[in-house]
């Protein structure tokens, strides 16, 4: 709840400041329908992602995402104020060695604007160096903590899951009347770990009491001995501290142990493929998000539609977070941005942008805000849980 | 409570014991730790996948798959080990040589599925669970937990009372000895490569099943309890792998539920490594396959 009033203040300061700005603006609002201040230019934007290697569903994902936007540069639906943005994507393979070797690559081949990496743990090695270098970094899938802080010109526009999971911890416990939870998390990932901290933070907050907390490992596929457990206490409320892989098992498994309990996860889970694979199994479980395909947003179903027809799949809210990203910079170079030092002036500049993931802007702490999205899985599909 | 932990053990160690009866056939046989196993296995499960998806029926997507599997350990047999084994090389070069067929296979399969996780089409599993008191079952947990036992017995039976069995037990007491009988080294050697790479190749498509997920990585998961298995079990024994597959599932399921899931895979390989210094050979050393 918090966080949404923050956001609505923040969203309403920035419109009152992008009016008078777009006063400031209004004498040369006709000539950037023609071409802004960069037209005609070349901006060559430098993506890392994990195409392959542990990472790569996410990785894959990311990648798809900047082909599609650059097709849509090239078909004017994103407006680039008359520039040229090219998008250099490599493949880190999911390994952290290579990210550094790209990321070096990138701080000396006249990239104006570096893109990822995919993985907190990567953009913990890989930002300072560019960081070194003067170059600006966007991170689209960075949600561990401190990311933004690793250089004056390191932006996020994927929420943290402290800006989600409160809110959603909230709507679960009013709605659901939650006096127990059981939290099961995976104790060998910085992301499931601090999964845990948050919701147990979320929790305590709501004075729910913590009846038990299990853990398991990266790539297991075997939880019946932590639910069995679990299911012996008898929680109002199952915490899944899980990415995609081993949530789809936990829900699974938890129904075949016949384990009827209400269930949440955070951002890890919100993926279409954990629908898709954990089946009925899924039906029910809540999912504290950063992005809704089903959201109303401007431009969001043209996108939606376009991602499915173009990769065979709808889109997943790490597509959704690199498309915003090449709205975003699209934005900034509409805005004369063609260089580094221009786009992070330009970043933290912007006013709200609208993008797929809903308007956005950057507050000074260079992370994004934006609206999160609290969903539950109904008959198949990811729905607003109300 | 207890009662359905110690039933999870179970099921959890048929699960182990599928992947490590052929794991540890070629072993017994060749004296080579054949890392590929975990790719075989791997390449079944998405082969069976695909052909479900393509409409074949269930049962006949799962026995293409594991004909496929065997061939495949036919194949790399003949590319990664034979020539290896023409020219003496040891045993280290062949474990270097099946890790690399290992990234290679994988490598394949990621090019052709891609890097996500699959699942059988919905339908596809014996989704029904039996209630028995307190104890819940699930029908796929009997299937597995029947074909691991299963395929044990008619292993050893194979080996014990076949003439391919004979042929198999002496080429791994001694390949010149053998060869000197008369018996046909490369093609007992490929037909035990068959065999272990079709039992692997049924373990991934069963597993994949169990769990609902196929991916290329998913055979990295097991690999390393499967070898462990193996060493406890005896090396080469296939009984002693079962046996060690179930001391490893149970093991791991009342850590979780005596102690905490943070401790599970400390105190399963604590109690093998105090199992393995009591029985430097393993629960049943490799006398007990060729005594078999």
């Amino acid at each position: 709840m918090r966080v949404q009033t923050q956001f609505l203040v923040a969203a309403a300061c920035a419109s009152l400041l992008g009016s008078s700005a777009a006063g400031a603006l209004l004498g040369s609002s006709a000539a950037l329908a023609a071409g802004g201040p960069a037209a005609g230019k070349t901006v060559k934007i430098g993506v890392i992602a994990d195409v392959t290697g542990g990472a790569g569903a996410y990785g894959t994902s990311q990648k798809n995402a900047y082909d599609l936007a650059a097709e849509d540069l090239a078909a004017g639906r994103i407006d680039a104020g008359g520039a040229k943005i090219v998008f250099d994507v490599e493949d880190s393979a999911t390994d952290p060695a290579q990210v550094v070797n790209l990321t070096q690559k990138f701080s000396g081949d006249g990239t104006a604007l570096l893109i990822g990496p995919t993985l907190s743990s990567e953009a913990k090695k890989a930002d300072p160096v560019a960081v070194r270098a003067g170059l600006t970094i966007l991170a689209t899938s960075n949600t561990a903590q401190g990311i933004t802080s690793l250089g004056p010109c390191v932006f996020r526009d994927s929420l943290a899951e402290e800006q989600v999971v409160p809110e959603a911890v909230a709507k679960v416990v009013a709605r659901w009347k939650v006096k127990t939870a059981a939290i099961i998390y995976g104790d060998d990932d910085q992301f499931t770990k601090s999964d845990f901290d948050i919701f147990k933070a979320a929790l305590d907050a709501r004075h729910v009491t913590i009846v038990d907390v299990e853990t398991f490992h990266k790539k297991d596929v075997d939880f019946k001995s932590q639910l069995t457990k679990i299911g012996d206490k008898k929680p109002d409320l199952l915490v899944l501290g899980a990415l995609q892989e081993e949530g789809v098992k936990i829900v699974a498994q938890a129904k075949q142990l016949g384990l009827n309990v209400h269930a949440i996860g955070g951002n890890g889970l919100n993926s279409p493929k954990f629908i898709e694979l954990a089946g009925p199994a899924a039906t029910g479980v809540v999912v504290g998000a950063a992005y809704y395909s089903g959201n109303a947003y401007a431009g969001n179903r043209e996108f939606v539609a376009r991602y499915k027809r173009k990769f065979g799949t709808p889109p997943d809210q790490f597509a959704a977070q690199a498309y915003a990203a090449a709205q975003i910079a699209a934005r900034a170079v509409k805005e004369g941005a063609t260089t580094s030092e221009q786009f992070c002036s330009a970043f933290k500049r912007l006013p709200l942008v609208q993008t797929v993931l809903g308007p956005v802007a950057f507050a000074p702490s260079r992370d994004v805000r934006a609206a999160s999205a609290i969903l539950q899985v109904q008959s198949g599909a990811f729905a607003f849980f109300k | 409570m207890i009662l359905q932990q110690c039933a999870n053990g179970i099921f959890l160690g048929a699960v182990y014991a599928l992947f490590a009866i052929g794991y540890t056939l070629v072993f017994g046989v060749l004296d080579i730790l054949n890392l590929a196993h975990a790719a075989i296995f791997m390449a079944a499960a998405f082969i069976a996948l695909w052909l479900a998806g393509t409409g074949v029926t269930l049962p006949l997507a799962i026995l293409a798959a594991i004909a496929f599997a065997g061939l495949l350990g036919v194949l790399l047999d003949r590319v990664a080990f034979a020539p290896l084994r023409r020219r003496n090389a040891g045993t280290l070069v062949p474990l270097i040589s099946s890790i690399g067929a290992a990234i290679i296979i994988q490598g394949v399969f990621r090019g052709l599925f891609g890097p996500d996780e699959r699942a059988f089409p919905a339908g596809a599993l014996a989704a029904r669970q039996f209630h028995l008191g307190t104890l819940t079952v699930g029908a796929l947990d009997l299937v597995i937990l029947a074909t691991a036992l299963g395929l044990m017995l008619g292993l050893s039976y194979v080996l014990r009372s076949t003439a391919l069995g004979r042929n198999i037990r002496a080429v791994a007491d001694d390949r010149v000895a053998a060869a000197l009988l008369g018996i046909d080294l490369e093609r007992t050697i490929a037909l035990t490569f068959f065999i272990a790479s079709a039992l692997g190749g049924a373990a991934g498509i069963l597993i994949g099943l169990q769990y609902n997920s196929v991916s290329t990585d998913m055979g990295g998961r097991i690999e390393l309890k499967g070898l462990a298995i193996i060493v406890l079990g005896g090396m080469g024994s296939v009984t002693g792998a079962v046996i060690g597959a179930f001391i490893l599932g149970l093991v791991e399921t009342l850590a979780v539920a005596w102690v905490g899931s943070s401790y599970r895979d400390a105190i399963a390989f604590g109690v093998m490594f105090v199992l393995l210094v009591v029985r430097p050979s393993g629960l049943l050393g490799k006398r007990a396959l060729r005594a078999a």
